[in-house]
């Protein structure tokens, strides 16, 4: 296989040359990561474009490793004796005689598994993105006169890498990501309270075939409305039945990131020393999987140019594989599973989530809640952090509702669930059916990545609600 | 071609296109470094430029961002900003203001020169982790480091301003693990300044390892309503999170709830909160606003009313008043408000007042990116901190929530301390304030 030089954004003669000046000053690893991304923005408010925004992203990150040791540099400029200067400049304390001596880069290219047809390098389709936001708009408004504001964005980016390392690889590829969002604000004239529709994609903008205006504005426009009605949420610790798609959130910051050998290496995450141990309850299979067709989190190859993969973290409630990157295998002894990534040239590659999810059971939603006293039922779920070491965290509920005696009773406000990544593994007692995906942005040590998290409906035993009744 | 240069001929060709715009160009050098296990863990260096256009054509704005700097690239740039502008609506009261002349920071107060060298702040790294790791039942350190950085920003208008500032940012952070008895807790601390030489790692140790000491055998303490005193770095990062109750730019776009509440009492009458640009010890100290406009210090709320909202040249000509001075403009974003040092004034009571009786102190707020509402006011957080008694620890606590509505709150104030702090950031300035009534969650 072989690639033309007038396809390489850096070039192979520079590359050759900047990685065997690296080998020469003693780095048993040397990598480096070029990236040009385009951006475009288009943002609307009170029914009108609010903003158009795009740019270009530039630059180019060089990794050193000394043994366990990484030295990480970026600039924007692309000459040679720059890139050179910034390795001198990163090997300054370490270098040493060479053990190895020349890199002959063999071109690999991954198979493009997230075909896309729309993308931003065709055509923006600022137009038809335009439309889309006011028609999702309009579908809020005129769900009800208490809607008072509604704000939309289209976010569109075509990523393309390409990437050198001292081992011989030489490779590259374009990830066309897209995202559409919705947020309607309610108002009585005292309160106002919020509700937001997304979705998003490794796609281009032919996405907008799938995810409907109206659906989104109503759906942007229902939350807002039960979260205006809502009251104040009882306190303690409770039963909750989690919802489906993005209550996935819960298992991704809580457990995802403690089975990434960023922690694990460091014995930062209280699963370092589990591996097949029994860490949560039998009912619960959990799975990072890189390769679903056109997902939000998916990629072709990672941000060390190796292939993604699927890895079944747990299996029957068995821990069964960490997410490994290059030097969390170095350092744990766990194989690679195509999960170094990073939010761009700025940062050094490290062990992250990609699509991750609880994989389907057989409970139907109805069924748990029916199994409830007095607890929460959190349909939709916000955002949270975890605590790596200690493995607490916390959550908003973004849309939850009261539940007594196996039913429904009213919607709750400003309730946050906290608890610890092991104890609510345990806690899981009962996984539904109704499985779905859902899009974000995780952020961690290396940026800000696009990941999917994703879940069927689930009942937690006990976890401590914090509310405000 | 030199950024001067650079930014002449960008603005040039916004001319002939029959626009006015402005320009910012950043650039930026910073060093990092990373400790594990007593072996430097990452060294990290980096230099960077970037290019950031807005343009007002025909009343419609659009911006674009380049980080590549040849010739096409910078054109290709115009072009997008004024594609851009061509979709945006008709925004009437957004101009490229009509300052001209040069602005300049003073680099001995904003950029001191480093006097430290790389080889000596890798030891203050290293020292950091190793005397963390010798302390008692600390079992690993895996979140510390330090940076330093200079930024450099360039705004250049086709009114023919040209403003100049140059910052260095240095900071120094550990978070540690402590383990004892099958019990965890992970605490930290950090500090920042404008010079390397000013930082003591050994101030950051001793608050971390004191930290993660006093909350080892913390546990949830029972569901109820408390008073409640946040320490010196969790009240600012509360009221900071809440901050766009001040921006205009929310205020006109119809989300924030202190729109119609100018003159209007919103908070109680001890709290009297302000924007203080000049005071010089905080590292968000500026002369000049990212519109080029002299800053001067704002009264917020006074006595409990409040006395305006923070504006940039928009904002202001929308609701018909001056701007105050708050503009914040990156290469990549549109135009914006920002308070640039939040500064609570002292109330009136000693510690023996503050601190009399019951109360929970927090030491520390989990999901303030996500658990907050600032439309509605509603929060709900992780927490952790001591319940105190006449000022003194009875015990540490853990796994609570704290909930409630943060416009509320203002106006649930039993007692405004009378001594200043800074937080550990250096951007706001305030003294210690006693919220009565809070309901935690815990047992």
């Amino acid at each position: 296989m072989g690639i033309s030089l007038g396809n390489s954004m850096l070039g192979i003669q520079v590359s050759n040359s900047v990685i065997d000046y690296a080998l020469s000053l003693g780095a048993d690893f040397a990598e480096l990561f070029v990236e040009q991304n385009h951006v475009n923005t288009i943002s609307t408010l009170s029914s009108e474009v609010q903003a158009v925004r795009s740019g270009i992203d530039f630059g180019i990150g060089i990794r050193l490793v000394y043994r366990y040791k990484v030295l990480y540099g970026y600039t924007n400029q692309i000459e040679e004796n720059e890139l050179k200067r910034i390795v001198k400049e990163l090997a300054t304390k370490d270098r040493r005689d060479p053990s190895i001596q020349k890199t002959n880069f063999d071109y690999r290219k991954i198979m493009e598994a997230h075909p896309a047809k729309k993308t931003l390098s065709k055509d923006a389709c600022i137009e038809s993105k335009i439309a889309f936001l006011l028609a999702a708009d309009q579908s809020a408004r005129a769900t009800s006169n208490i809607i008072s504001q509604t704000s939309g964005s289209c976010m569109q980016r075509e990523q393309q890498i390409e990437i050198f390392n001292s081992e011989g690889l030489h490779t590259d590829d374009t990830r066309h990501y897209t995202r559409a969002s919705l947020t309607a604000y309610a108002s009585d004239g005292i309160e106002q309270a919020t509700g937001s529709s997304n979705d998003g994609g490794l796609r281009g903008w032919e996405i907008k075939d799938e995810i409907d205006a109206e659906k989104t504005g109503n759906e942007a426009a229902r939350q807002a409305l039960v979260n205006l009605s809502a009251k104040a949420c009882p306190s303690g610790r409770m039963p909750v039945v989690l919802g489906n798609g993005f209550g996935g959130v819960i298992f991704h910051e809580a457990c995802g990131h403690l089975l990434e050998t960023t922690a694990v290496a460091k014995k930062a995450s209280v699963f370092h020393d589990q591996m097949g141990e029994m860490i949560a309850n039998p009912v619960v299979n959990a799975v990072d999987d890189g390769t679903l067709t056109n997902e939000w989190g998916s990629i072709n190859i990672d941000d060390e140019g190796l292939a993604t993969k699927k890895t079944q973290l747990i299996k029957d409630g068995k821990l069964t594989s960490f997410l490994a990157d290059r030097l969390g295998s170095a350092q744990t002894g766990f194989e690679c599973t195509g999960s170094g990534r990073r939010q761009s040239y700025r940062f050094a590659p490290a062990s992250r989530m990609r699509n991750t999810f609880i994989e389907p059971g057989e409970t139907d939603l109805h069924e748990m809640i029916s199994t409830i006293d007095k607890g929460i039922y959190a349909s939709h779920m916000g955002g949270g952090s975890v605590q790596p070491g200690t493995g607490e965290f916390n959550f908003s509920v973004q849309e939850g509702y009261y539940v007594e005696n196996g039913q429904i009773q009213y919607p709750v406000k400003a309730a946050t669930l906290i608890s610890t990544g092991p104890a609510v593994l345990k806690e899981i007692s009962m996984v539904g059916k109704d499985f779905e995906l859902a899009c974000g942005m995780c952020g961690s040590i290396s940026g800000a990545v696009p990941t999917t998290v994703g879940q069927p409906s689930l009942k937690v035993d006990d976890i401590l609600v914090g509310g405000n009744a | 071609m030199n950024n001067e240069h650079s930014a002449s001929a960008i603005l040039e060709r916004v001319r002939e296109n029959g626009a006015e715009g402005d320009l910012i160009i950043d650039e930026g050098k910073t060093l990092s470094l990373r400790a594990q296990k007593g072996e430097l863990e990452e060294h990290k260096v980096s230099s960077n430029l970037i290019f950031g256009l807005r343009v007002v054509k025909e009343h419609r704005v659009g911006t674009a961002y380049s980080e590549a700097s040849n010739e096409d690239a910078l054109n290709s740039m115009v072009n997008q900003a004024l594609l851009n502008a061509s979709f945006a609506k008709v925004e009437p009261d957004e101009k490229i203001t009509d300052i001209s002349g040069s602005l300049k920071t003073d680099d001995e107060i904003l950029c001191p020169s480093d006097i430290v060298t790389v080889e000596e702040k890798i030891a203050f790294t290293l020292s950091m982790e190793k005397e963390l790791l010798a302390k008692e039942k600390i079992k690993n350190v895996p979140y510390n480091g330090v940076s330093d950085s200079i930024v450099q920003r360039s705004v250049f208008t086709t009114s023919g301003l040209s403003a100049n500032s140059k910052q260095r940012y240095c900071s120094a952070t550990a978070h540690a693990l402590m383990e004892h008895e099958r019990k965890t807790v992970m605490e930290g601390s950090g500090r920042v300044s404008r010079e390397f030489g000013e930082l003591d790692y050994r101030t950051i140790v001793e608050e971390t390892y004191c930290r993660c000491l006093g909350l080892l055998d913390g546990e949830a303490i029972p569901t109820k309503h408390y008073d409640v005193i946040l320490d010196q770095e969790y009240q600012p990062a509360l009221f900071s999170t809440f901050a766009s109750m001040f921006s205009a730019q929310t205020a006109k776009d119809g989300v924030n709830p202190m729109r119609d509440k100018v003159g209007e009492i919103i908070a109680d009458e001890r709290l009297n909160i302000s924007d203080s640009p000049h005071l010089i010890d905080g590292l968000g100290y500026t002369l000049f606003d990212a519109e080029g406009t002299k800053t001067e210090t704002t009264s917020l709320i006074k006595d409990g009313y409040l006395q305006t909202l923070a504006h940039n040249s928009a904002t202001a000509k929308h609701f018909g008043v001056k701007t105050t001075g708050h503009a914040s403009r990156s290469p990549k974003s549109t135009l914006g408000i920002n308070l640039h040092q939040l500064h609570i004034s002292e109330g009136i009571d000693s510690e023996s007042i503050l601190y009399s009786g019951e109360y929970i102190l927090i030491t520390d707020l989990a999901g303030l990116h996500s658990g907050a509402n600032p439309i509605s006011g509603q929060f709900s957080f992780g927490a952790s901190g001591y319940l105190m008694t006449d000022g003194v620890r009875v015990r540490p606590i853990r796994n609570i929530t704290i909930a409630g509505n943060f416009y509320d709150m203002l106006k649930k104030v039993s007692a405004v301390g009378d001594q200043l702090f800074w937080n550990q950031g250096r951007t706001t300035v305030m003294p210690h304030i006693r919220f009565s009534d809070v309901a935690i969650s815990g047992s």
